[in-house]
């Protein structure tokens, strides 16, 4: 290690005062050749100036930073709430800006921080760094402890002839030990195999943390708790409760229960019926309502002109009666209503389908039906 | 430090000379064989013990929590109106604590207070501890944690971007920052230390770990000027987080109308309280870590002393806070208003105010007491009646301008349920935990910036007055 011959990275001589370095840094400076560095344990006032150490670039760094951040955030939060996303709250512009402050002042503390922190050990200091040679020196105990270095440093390595001058210079300058540290062998992270190696990391790391990530999403929401979404207090149509005694989940209702508009009909057959009056009005509004109910229920049958002419297909083989024909265009309101309670022939009860109001609805379109079907002169506006 | 002032012939008084930091003879060797042999040695039995009664209750806590999130935070008190209760009454308590740490680590920085020095490192780990637990609140507020990452304005498939005019999502912006912050600041400050104990250490396991954390740091000159020039710029930079961060979290309130909330005074009202309760449990930490780690030397009654003054301040300006706030009721001539304060010193939750008024007013102003100032007792009793107060403070804002707002048909009683309990008490044993763990694993004093303030520690610019020479930042 003392071998002067071999390629040198530096020379470095050790002190124990703050003010024995203080002393030695001209003397080795006049006579050495070569960059001189000092190692602490702690900052050291007027070191910089005495090492002519240039300012620091970092206030700048920052300041563009920070700048950046307000920037970015006025922009991100900007184009965010008044372009892409319009949102109004509280009755403010989209392009109030006032509200975005908070979010720019933190945004810049965060860029100015990190680029004050990580910009000095990155950028600036060039750590991480594990191979440098004062670090596997003798010295480096004493140096984050207690004991102040001074060293002569050429990046290219010191000549034999510069690594004795800068030993003699240290000698003559009081240095209590001098160490001759050796050229830093290669970063082991800038070797082919080294990249390599880090790429395959990476790529390693990309692959794996994407498969967690498809097996996170995909196991995610089947997991409880976040499955308890799923499971609520509610019972689907036919499934079975242990509620009630039966075990159904649907229940009839209670005997005697009357539902609106669906009032027990005393009539057995449909002639019976014959001598009840329709309630409604004859308005626009309860045509409409028979149209829809009629081309709903019955023109499927009965044709949509009410002639007995189906939209059915014939095999269906009923035959469906003219609701035009003469023997009908005589039936009584009440008679018609009850053929569509009862049913008639093959006409199944329309009494579950159709409420009360809907039925006389229907009855009063049939009629609006066979009187457009027999139309007299009269009867145009 | 003013060194033209002080002429080398005429020697200032006993009672004009900055009061000593360190007691006895401490060198940067000493320091050295004195802090970071900590983690070269196996903790004592009472450690243990303390960590075995705080991971009880964290552990205690844990479960309270994974209970709601299976349930569900109907698992807690909560109801209509009261919509915010014992969750966020954490959140803005543990947000609170963290401020002394960054007001340490960077206002008095700043103001070059040397006596920060030997405190600044437990500080900036509490800060940091606080702001984890202070975090852990609105996480499971928001009742489905694992869809917490839609506070996020990113671009997804909903086609919906967050609504950054919302003071709730500020304060997602505030409280992430001030987390990164700190951490970052508190990294930065540990290096050159896991520097100094990568180069002591002789374990096998130790060397590699420290080596990797201080990123092969060689304390070289220029290293050390970059160095600085980071740490002011993040001083400055955490001044501003210890103004905002807290002025955001009482935006959450102060933003909306609910009678009680809706006042100018809350951000400077919450930024002192932060610090105020901050340094009560940076004072109660500080007791036990001094005496069961024998730093008497290193973190002296001054500092304590100083630390207290800073408590006494802080209670005077939440006082006076409490005053605007009733004269604010009065002022405004509006009876929902003026009821809502009331019902701070005489509803049903009455006795919340008064034991506010009574921990964070009247008992702090013991410390006008030298006496109490320096006195174990009286300094815990204090900086408990704080905790508690400032807790309490919170319950009143958030609980009891709440239960009854503008509309009696909505008011509505607020009782905490056992699971409450538990998870607050679950936090003080996460908090508790990480700070016992933190002092046995890391450097609790830093002593590359306690070394730099040593007498002597300093080149003595031929004057000799390398004692009264100030810090490496002066």
């Amino acid at each position: 290690m003392t071998d002067l011959n071999a390629g040198s990275f530096a020379v470095l001589g050790l002190f124990d005062s703050p003010d024995a370095l203080m002393a030695a840094i001209p003397r080795v400076r006049a006579r050495a050749l070569g960059r001189l560095e000092a190692y602490t344990p702690y900052p050291v006032h007027g070191l910089d100036e005495a090492l002519g150490l240039r300012r620091s670039p970092l206030g700048g760094m920052v300041l563009v930073m920070g700048v950046l951040g307000v920037v970015a955030a006025l922009v991100f939060q900007g184009w965010l709430s008044a372009v892409d996303y319009p949102l109004v709250t509280g009755g403010k512009a989209p392009s109030s800006w006032q509200a975005f402050v908070p979010i720019m002042f933190e945004i810049m503390v965060l860029f100015a921080t990190f680029t004050a922190g990580l910009g000095m050990l990155l950028l600036l200091n060039r750590l991480p760094y594990f191979g440098h040679p004062v670090l596997q020196s003798r010295a480096i105990r004493g140096i984050t402890r207690d004991r102040f270095a001074l060293a002569v440093e050429a990046d290219g390595g010191l000549d034999p002839a510069a690594a004795a001058s800068a030993r003699s210079a240290l000698e003559a300058a009081g240095a209590l030990d001098i160490e001759v540290l050796p050229e830093p062998a290669a970063g082991p992270l800038f070797t082919a195999e080294g990249i390599q190696r880090t790429l395959a990391a990476i790529v390693a790391a990309c692959v794996g943390a994407g498969m967690l990530m498809y097996w996170a999403v995909k196991l995610m929401p089947v997991l409880p708790p976040m499955s308890h979404i799923l499971e609520q207090p509610r019972l689907n149509p036919q499934a079975p409760s242990t509620f009630f005694r039966d075990g159904h989940g649907m229940q009839l209702p209670v005997p005697g229960t009357v539902a609106r508009g669906f009032l027990p009909f005393p009539a057995r057959t449909p002639e019976a019926a014959a001598g009840m009056v329709n309630p409604l009005p004859v308005t626009r509004a309860v045509l409409a309502r028979g149209r829809s109910e009629y081309q709903v229920r019955c023109a499927v049958c009965h044709g949509a002109l009410g002639d007995g002419v189906p939209t059915l297909t014939a095999a269906y083989g009923a035959k469906p009666a003219n609701l035009l024909a003469p023997a009908n265009l005589a039936l009584s309101d009440g008679r018609i209503y009850g053929t569509i309670v009862l049913g008639k022939n093959a006409m199944p009860s329309y009494a579950a389908d159709l409420a009360e109001d809907d039925r006389w609805a229907v009855v009063h379109y049939v009629r609006a039906l066979q009187r457009a079907q027999h139309a007299k002169d009269e009867d145009l506006p | 430090m003013n060194s033209a002032a002080a002429s080398p012939s005429a020697p200032l008084p006993d009672n004009l000379r900055a009061p000593a930091l360190t007691v006895g003879r401490v060198t940067p060797g000493s320091l050295d064989d004195q802090i970071l042999a900590f983690p070269e040695r196996m903790p004592p039995r009472k450690w243990y013990i303390a960590v075995a009664c705080t991971g009880t209750v964290m552990t205690l806590g844990l479960a309270m929590i994974g209970y709601t999130l299976f349930t569900g935070i109907g698992a807690w008190g909560n109801n209509s109106p009261v919509f915010w209760a014992f969750d966020i009454i954490n959140f803005v308590f543990w947000v609170g604590i963290g401020h002394a740490g960054t007001l340490i680590s960077a206002i008095l920085f700043i103001f070059r207070k040397r006596w920060r020095n030997a405190i600044a490192r437990f500080a900036e780990a509490m800060t940091i501890f606080a702001v984890m637990c202070a975090g852990l609140f609105p996480l499971i507020h928001v009742g489905r944690p694992w869809l917490a990452f839609w506070l996020a304005p990113y671009p997804n498939q909903r086609g919906l971007w967050t609504n950054f005019r919302s003071p709730l999502l500020w304060d997602v912006f505030a409280v992430s920052t001030y987390f990164a912050v700190s951490a970052m600041f508190w990294y930065l400050g540990l290096l050159p230390d896991l520097a100094s104990l990568r180069d002591r250490t002789e374990s096998r396991i130790r060397k590699p770990i420290y080596t990797l954390l201080s990123l092969g740091w060689r304390g070289s000159a220029s290293h050390w000027q970059h160095f600085e020039k980071a740490y002011l710029l993040l001083a400055g930079l955490a001044t501003g987080l210890v103004l905002s961060v807290h002025s955001v979290v009482s935006f959450d309130f102060a933003t909306s109308v609910v009678p009680g909330w809706h006042m100018t005074i809350f951000p400077p009202y919450f930024v002192v309280g932060a610090i105020f309760a901050g340094f009560a449990m940076v004072v109660m930490v500080l007791i036990v870590v001094r005496e069961s780690m024998d730093l008497k030397n290193l973190i002296t009654d001054f500092h304590l002393e100083v630390m207290n003054k800073v408590i006494l301040g802080m209670s005077c300006l939440m006082g006076y806070s409490y005053v605007v706030e009733a004269f604010t009721a009065w002022y405004s001539q509006n009876s929902i208003l003026q009821h809502t304060f009331l019902n701070y010193i005489s509803g049903t939750y009455g006795w919340a105010g008064w034991l506010t008024i009574c921990c964070n007013v009247l008992v702090p102003q013991l410390l006008w007491i030298r006496y109490c100032r320096r006195s174990y007792p009286w300094m815990i009793l204090v900086a408990l009646a704080v905790t508690v107060g400032m807790w309490f403070e919170r319950f009143c804002i958030i609980v009891i301008s709440l239960h009854q707002d503008y509309l009696p048909s909505a008011w509505h009683n607020y009782r905490p349920t056992l699971v409450d309990y538990g998870v607050l008490l679950g936090s003080f044993g996460i908090f508790f935990t990480l700070v016992l763990l933190f002092a046995r694993v890391l450097p609790v004093i830093a002593t590359t910036e306690l070394k730099a303030t040593l007498p002597g520690a300093q080149p003595s610019h031929g004057a000799g007055h390398g004692a009264a020479s100030g810090g490496p930042h002066d």
